[in-house]
């Protein structure tokens, strides 16, 4: 149902003809995000630059029942920022101030819109800087962080965006500006910046955000190990962390990923390697120096072929370059792939890329590998053509095989994407009934009306419906009564 | 109430078996919190016998108090009902241990002793260590927000919780986050669990990140003439690389209490890692003591073996949780030191002075003097948004004023709503988390 003449007047008159996006081709832009499987443009889109203009932008939609999607840049892997049902999408990239940087008691206050990699520069002069890193970050904004709870290659040390986010302030599905957390820890009451994030807009738009900084750590080492195949380097993986060493960051990269970054960006990784392992620490120089030596150990054990360290920060940098520009140098593989990126237990790592070559052989599909290993979440690529309608139903196959074969190795649907309207169908796979129920009355309670990002994140299912009594023990009827 | 209390017990026996309920008059009243003596203890040994006892307590409008250790019945209000003491102890099993994962599932009445006993063989730990941590279950600081020094490396279970198995209040079993180390998969409902006081549901199982335990750990105690110089030689370990596991600032009656050597002001640094990158570091914080004009003493663990006796609460001591900023640490200390002026009594005040969060123990304290220092703290941390908590104290101080101190309207009917979801006939700990609920 598109937007009345009405409501498109009052958000023009609050917004200002800069501020509202009616025109078909301007609401094109904003039919998609990374996720391109998933269409759908909004009815308008607003750009407040204000949390009172969200406020109210909220109330009107509330009051007219039209839903309203949250976009950030647009950089989500899931179909989070895409309008299947039309509505106002609310467009945060105006709101993009650093409010406040409060370095003795490392935080910062900053607007969603604000681009991940913007807050580290604005601090990096002072040695600090924000830990979450996803690849994205050149282009991604806090905000859509907050909302997807985005990780990176450095989360395996540091945490994920939850970890660093004090406080949020945040206008609900009701239209309440409310402030949640803040800067002083350990607020009275229940945790609910914390359980906002990751909500993926589901709860409301987030206003403004209170975040953690780190001071920069006094040495990193950047080191690359070959092996002469994946499963073997996952065995380093899986015992640098029984080993009790974190590295600030464990990154595998399969021969196929190897050789598209190379014939993109030139030689970075040495080409005739089956498997590399990026792998970073950081810390005191003498913990680094220890930790490298342990490190190089378990490598030259679990067969590496060859292991270089970065002499400068120059060939750190290149080293980094080739991880970070991964997604894009696959263009050269495959014209188009799905991406999964669910998690395994990391002692599982081993026996789960055993199980996904199995698969790639029987769906007939390329695979190719870049991820998280230290922390067990896996990206795999999985590449088709689309003018192939039969390798798209393959690579789809695969997909959900592969996904079903983490979880029943003890992992989890999701590590860092998020859920959107890609994986929605698949939480019951990780959740029951209750589980689901619980989450269902959980976004009610933030969004009664249910306009906020409607169809994201939970699945239609009867247990996220009204109505739904999830299973109680059974009491002897009238034993006692 | 329509029911009479025997068929209560009767059925809550046919569920449980009758040696899991106890009727017993002196049991009860042994088991009276704040007053309020419990009509039945319940102690299951299941996860089921939790959904069968809150099955019944719902349907009969009862209270029930979760209990762990029962360390901290003293945290926050006093309940306004208690029929049911729901005895956790008995859920004591390890579910899953996964070493090579780091990752372990407890029952919530698994003590954190006896989780630190299984795993020092293995060079790993939860570093979690309120005072008397080890007597503690892990579901009661869980359901607490329990933390001490380690909080300045390692976080709060905040940042360790993965996965929590826990009982609405209607009886319903839920599970929420995952068993792996990196999820977003739904809402994070485990950082809805923690510090919620059991008001949402009775949490039983919780799945947990372990971290290595570093191969060395060494302790230096720096010590000073004022609070303020201990903050500025704090903040500039801060602004440092350093990485501490522990920075934890000591006021002079605690360092006193600690059997340290007297000074107005004490910051314990201790560096877990490597043992050359011990060392290193250690040169690095008495480069940083010279300039800051300190006292800096290498001790040994004995300081937090000292710390942890000192610091578990005393009978009728009161202990307070201070949500301060590092920068205005010297501040709060002061604040609080200015509101016992002309008392007798001194407050041991300890706190992570990484990030400005203080401990407030005062033992034999005047109520009056007690009940206006937390009113002066509360008005000076208002300022910047900052909190104080009752953690424990005895029950006329905390009826007497807000345990928890004021939330913001719009955030605590958001509180308030989620309360309301999930336990509208108040079954869980009915009256005593923040406003109320």
């Amino acid at each position: 149902m598109p937007l009345t003449a009405a409501v498109v007047h009052e958000l023009r008159h609050l917004l200002g003809p800069e501020g509202l996006v009616t025109t078909p081709e301007g609401r094109m832009v904003y039919e998609a995000d990374m996720h391109t499987f998933y269409k759908g443009a909004p009815d308008a889109v607003a750009l407040p630059r204000t949390a009172e203009q969200v406020q109210k932008i909220v109330r009107l939609c509330r009051s007219e029942g039209v839903p309203v999607v949250p976009r950030g840049s647009g950089t989500g892997l899931i179909g989070g920022a895409v309008a299947p049902r039309g509505g106002v999408m609310v467009s945060l990239n105006r709101m993009d101030a650093v409010l406040e940087v409060d370095l003795p008691n490392r935080c910062a206050v900053v607007q969603p819109g604000l681009i991940n990699l913007w807050l580290t520069k604005t601090v990096a002069d002072r040695g600090y800087h924000f830990a979450p890193d996803p690849s994205s970050q050149m282009v991604s904004s806090i905000g859509g962080n907050v909302a997807t709870n985005a990780g990176g290659p450095h989360c395996l040390k540091y945490g994920v965006t939850t970890n660093h986010v004090l406080g949020l302030e945040m206008v609900t599905g009701t239209g309440d500006l409310v402030r949640l957390g803040g800067r002083a820890p350990d607020r009275p009451g229940y945790d609910l910046t914390g359980t906002a994030v990751g909500s993926e807009g589901t709860f409301g738009l987030v206003t403004a955000i209170t975040v953690r900084l780190l001071h920069a750590p006094e040495a990193v080492k950047t080191a690359l190990a070959t092996f002469a195949s994946i499963t073997e380097a996952s065995e380093a993986v899986s015992e640098i962390i029984a080993a009790g060493i974190v590295p600030a960051a464990l990154e595998m990269l399969d021969a196929a990923i190897i050789s598209a970054i190379n014939a993109s960006l030139g030689k970075i990784y040495p080409d005739a390697a089956d498997a590399v392992l990026l792998i970073e620490l950081d810390g005191p120089r003498a913990e680094v120096e220890a930790q490298a030596e342990r490190v190089a150990a378990i490598c030259r054990r679990r067969g590496a072929v060859s292991l270089s360290v970065a002499a400068d920060e120059a060939e750190r940098a290149l080293l980094w370059k080739g991880r970070k520009e991964a997604a894009g140098a696959v263009g050269r593989l495959t014209a188009s792939y799905l991406l999964q990126d669910a998690v395994v237990p990391r002692s599982k790592l081993p026996q789960i890329m055993r199980e996904m070559e199995a698969i790639a052989a029987r769906h007939r599909v390329t695979i190719a590998n870049v991820f998280h290993a230290g922390d067990g979440n896996l990206h795999p690529l999985i590449c088709y053509d689309d003018r192939n309608a039969d390798e798209l139903e393959r690579a789809k196959r695969a997909n959900e095989e592969l996904l079903n074969a983490c979880i029943a190795l003890g992992g989890s649907v999701t590590g860092e994407h998020g859920v959107g309207l890609d994986k929605a169908k698949n939480l019951p796979l990780q959740y029951g009934d209750a589980d689901l129920n619980f989450m269902f009355r959980l976004r009610r309670v933030f969004d009664p009306d249910g306009i906020m990002n409607p169809d994201k994140l939970l699945p239609s299912h009867p247990a996220c419906g009204e109505g739904f009594r999830p299973k109680r023990p059974v009491l002897p009827a009238g034993a006692w009564i | 109430m329509a029911v009479s209390a025997a068929s209560v017990a009767g059925a809550l026996a046919e569920r449980l078996g009758r040696e899991r309920v106890v009727i017993d008059p002196s049991a009860l009243a042994a088991a009276t919190i704040d007053g309020r003596t419990p009509r039945w203890i319940v102690r299951p040994a299941s996860i089921e016998h939790v959904a069968a006892v809150l099955a019944i307590a719902w349907d009969e409008n009862l209270a029930v108090v979760p209990r762990g250790a029962g360390t901290a019945l003293l945290l926050g209000a006093p309940p306004s009902r208690v029929d049911i003491v729901l005895d956790l102890c008995g859920l004591d099993r390890v579910l899953e241990d996964h070493p090579d994962d780091l990752t372990v599932s407890v029952e919530a009445g698994v003590t954190a002793g006896a989780l630190a006993e299984r795993l020092t063989g293995r060079r790993q730990w939860l570093p979690v260590d309120p005072p008397g941590w080890r007597r503690r279950t892990l579901g009661g600081m869980t359901a607490t927000g329990g933390a001490g020094p380690l909080r300045a490396r390692y976080g709060t279970l905040r940042d360790l919780l993965l996965g929590v198995r826990f009982v609405q209040a209607d009886g319903v079993v839920t599970w929420g986050g995952a068993r792996v180390v990196k999820s977003v998969t739904g809402y994070d409902v485990p950082k809805l669990m923690v510090g919620s006081l059991g008001t949402l549901g009775v949490l039983c199982e919780l799945t947990l990140r372990l971290q290595p335990m570093p191969d060395a750990e060494q302790t230096w105690l720096a010590t000073f003439a004022s609070v303020g110089a201990a903050q500025a030689f704090a903040a500039r370990i801060v602004d440092s690389p350093l990485q501490p596991t522990r920075l934890e600032f000591l006021n002079e009656p605690a360092l006193r209490a600690c059997q340290m050597p007297s000074a107005a002001a004490g910051v314990a640094v201790a560096i877990g890692s490597a043992h050359s990158a011990v060392r290193e570091q250690g040169e690095q914080i008495a480069a940083i003591a010279t300039s800051e004009r300190a006292r800096l003493a290498a001790v040994g663990d004995e300081l937090w073996a000292h710390y942890d006796t000192a610091l578990t609460p005393a009978e009728g001591e009161v202990v307070l949780r201070i949500g301060s900023l590092p920068s205005r640490l010297a501040d709060t200390v002061g604040a609080v030191e200015r509101a016992l002026t002309g008392s007798e009594r001194a407050a041991l005040v300890t706190g992570c002075a990484a990030l400005g969060t203080l401990r407030v123990g005062i033992t034999g304290a005047d109520p009056d003097i007690a009940h206006r220092l937390i009113e002066d703290v509360r008005n000076f941390l208002g300022a910047f948004d900052g909190s104080i908590v009752i953690e424990s104290a005895p029950t006329a101080l905390r009826a007497g004023v807000d345990p928890w101190g004021p939330v913001e309207p719009a955030t605590l009917g958001l509180m308030s709503a989620i309360k309301r979801e999930f336990d509208s006939r108040g079954v869980l700990n009915p009256g005593r988390f923040v406003g109320g609920l």
